[in-house]
Formats: structure tokens, C-alpha cells, sequence
């Protein structure tokens, strides 16, 4: 479907065979072009959902779809992203105002992400302020030993609050047209992301206590799980601006995805530091 | 001999209509008094009398049960 937008403000051109390039329109915004990703995407996550809950409860061929709705629905996640930056870095669609709208966009993502994890918060001080005496009307529930607050859990507290640093850092620099700063933050940021992602791992490979622990289980991995997947998505987040720096996407003055980016990893690090002292702090003891 | 009958009385600590901990907490507390004083020790049995005034039958043979088998979810150690 092709629209007409040859108006008195818009004159498009064939630039080379079907390249076709706007000259001219009398407002900031963007028009986006027809694109198949938004209804991909959308079929993905139903897929993915539905297939979830098939899976936890036994249906047939659960599994199967759920691996099937995850995939599609990151690869339609990369073509579209993958488009935005299109639009934005080399077809110069991204005005002031479109960056202001993106970056609206960001926080308000960001808000319901932030609602999210109350209700994960909420599920965990529903069951541990006033415990119920089928796991002994104590919390820790009986029987249950919780990790050790001051051993790793600390460390990683430092490893996020110090990746925040360096993003920062990062940030700053590349404001300042210091390239090399800019990466060498990047690149330590997610470095430290990922010590922390490792660590995590081992903290579940080793602890002697699973989901199906009592609502403590529950509760912990519950929370502390959705937190991990957030770690891993901002990791990944963070990394597709560093190769944006290096491959010289972003300039001094515009470079909208990589402060989202940051945003969001700021997000995960607050998150965190409300895990550690309720969860594994004042839930441990 | 004469039986008096009552309930447990107002516990300051379980000031709601759900009686549920009330029930719970002497019932522990019975046990941890035993565990302590041992079973002639006669104030223990104010703890009894409470659990059994304000436990369903049901819950009390559950938890003697999982006393048992060593599964009763709260600790009874004095």
C-alpha cells in the first residue's frame, strides 16, 4: 500500500531505482512507514504468553511453541529496533521533537516496568510480614536456610552501583567527544554486568532452596528471577549502544538510545538495591 | 467433682476475628512448655485447655500427626 504525500510541503523524489527520499515537510514529526514488525510482534507475544501457561500446566506441545514464540519474538524485537535506528541515525528522521517523544516513550516504559516489580514486592511482603503457620508463622519459614546477605548478594550490589559509575562515566564522555573514554566505560559497565549475571547463577546453582520451597521460594526466585531477566535484557541493551559508539552511530549531542539505555540500567540497579534489603537483608534474618 | 466450662480468654495479641495465630501460638506453646517443664509441670496446661478450646479438632490431629513424623512446620524447642 503506497500513500500519496506529494503535498505543497512534501515533495518526494526518486533518488536512485525505488530509493525514494522526502524533500521537505513543514512539521517535525515522523511518519513512519508501513511495517510488518508491530503485528509480528504482537503474534509473537500471544504466542509466547499462551504458550507459557500451556507449558506450566502440562498441555501438549507447550514447550515446543514457547521456545517458538520466544524466538520470533526477539527477532521481531531486532527488525524492528533495527528500523528505528534506520529511521534515526541514517535517514535523519529523529527531529528534536521525535527524540523528546522517544525519550517520553522511555520513561513511561520504564514506569510500568517499575509497577511490575511492586506487584512481585507486594506478593513478597504479603507472605513474609505476617507468615503463615503452615510454614511455621515465622521468616525465614522453618526448615529453610537463606543466603547470606553480606557474601555475594554485597559484591553484587558493588558490581551494579560501579557499572552505574562507569556508564555514567561513559556517558560524560561521550559528550565530550571522548571516544576513547566513552567505549573503555561502556565496555567496563558490561563487563561488570555480566560478572553480576555470572555470579547469579552460581548464587541459584548453589543455594539450598528452590522455587518450589515454600512461598519463600517462590517469593525470592520470583523476584529476584524477574530482576535477573531485567539484568540480562539491559546488558544486552547497553551493549547494542557500545557497538553503536564504536561503529560510530551516536554523536555528541544526539544519542537517544544509548541515554535509554542508561536509564534503564539505573532502573535495574534501583530495583536491586530494594531486593537486597528487603529480600536478602531484613527476608534472611 | 465440678468441670468448669470456658474458652480461652481475650489475648491482647490476636485482637482480630481471625483466631487462626491465637490457636497456633498456644499450641506451640503447649509443646515448648512440655519440651521445658515437662508434661506434670501444671501451667502448661493453660495452654492446653486454650488450643483445645480454640483449635478445630481437625488442625490439632494434623499437627499431632506431623509432631510424629517429624514434619511440624514450627520449631518446639524451648
Amino acid at each position: 500500500m503506497t500513500t500519496n504525500i506529494n503535498t505543497n510541503h512534501t515533495k518526494v523524489e526518486n533518488v536512485a531505482g525505488n530509493l525514494k527520499q522526502i524533500q521537505y515537510q513543514n512539521f517535525p514529526f515522523h511518519l513512519v512507514e508501513t511495517s510488518p514488525w508491530p503485528i509480528l510482534v504482537s503474534f509473537s507475544l500471544l504466542t509466547l504468553t499462551l504458550s507459557a501457561v500451556m507449558y506450566m500446566h502440562g498441555f501438549a506441545n507447550g514447550g515446543t511453541l514457547l521456545i517458538i514464540g520466544f524466538f520470533v519474538t526477539v527477532l521481531g524485537m531486532i527488525l524492528w529496533f533495527r528500523d528505528v535506528i534506520t529511521e534515526g541515525t541514517y535517514q535523519g528522521h529523529h527531529t528534536t521533537q521525535v527524540q523528546k517523544g522517544l525519550e517520553i516513550g522511555v520513561l513511561l516504559f520504564i514506569i510500568s516496568e517499575i509497577f511490575a516489580f511492586l506487584s512481585v514486592f507486594w506478593a513478597f511482603f504479603h507472605s513474609s510480614l505476617s507468615p503463615a503457620i503452615e510454614i511455621g508463622g515465622v521468616w525465614p519459614p522453618q526448615g529453610i536456610t537463606p543466603l547470606d546477605p553480606f557474601a555475594i548478594p554485597l559484591l553484587n550490589t558493588f558490581l551494579l552501583l560501579s557499572s552505574g559509575a562507569f556508564v555514567t562515566y561513559s556517558h560524560h564522555a561521550l559528550i565530550e567527544g571522548n571516544r576513547k573514554g566513552a567505549i573503555s566505560g561502556a565496555i567496563t559497565c558490561v563487563l561488570l554486568a555480566m560478572i553480576f549475571t555470572g555470579l547469579q547463577y552460581y548464587e541459584y546453582s548453589e543455594a539450598g532452596f528452590t522455587i518450589s520451597d515454600s512461598v519463600f521460594g517462590s517469593a525470592f526466585y520470583a523476584s529476584t528471577g524477574l530482576h535477573g531477566f531485567h539484568v540480562i535484557v539491559g546488558t544486552i541493551f547497553l551493549s547494542v549502544g557500545l557497538i553503536r559508539i564504536i561503529s560510530y552511530h551516536l554523536t555528541v549531542n544526539h544519542h537517544q538510545g544509548y541515554e535509554a539505555s542508561i536509564i534503564y540500567w539505573h532502573f535495574v540497579d534501583v530495583v536491586w538495591l530494594f531486593l537486597f534489603i528487603a529480600v536478602y537483608y531484613w527476608g534472611g534474618n | 467433682s465440678k468441670y468448669v466450662l470456658q474458652t480461652a480468654g481475650f489475648d491482647a495479641r490476636f485482637p482480630n476475628t481471625n483466631q487462626t495465630r491465637h490457636c497456633f501460638q498456644n499450641y506451640t506453646d503447649y509443646f515448648k512448655c512440655v519440651a521445658a517443664k515437662g508434661e506434670e509441670f501444671a501451667p502448661c496446661k493453660q495452654f492446653k485447655r486454650a488450643y483445645h478450646s480454640l483449635c478445630p479438632n481437625e488442625w490439632v490431629a494434623k499437627w499431632d500427626e506431623q509432631r510424629e513424623n517429624g514434619t511440624f512446620p514450627a520449631s518446639l524447642d524451648p
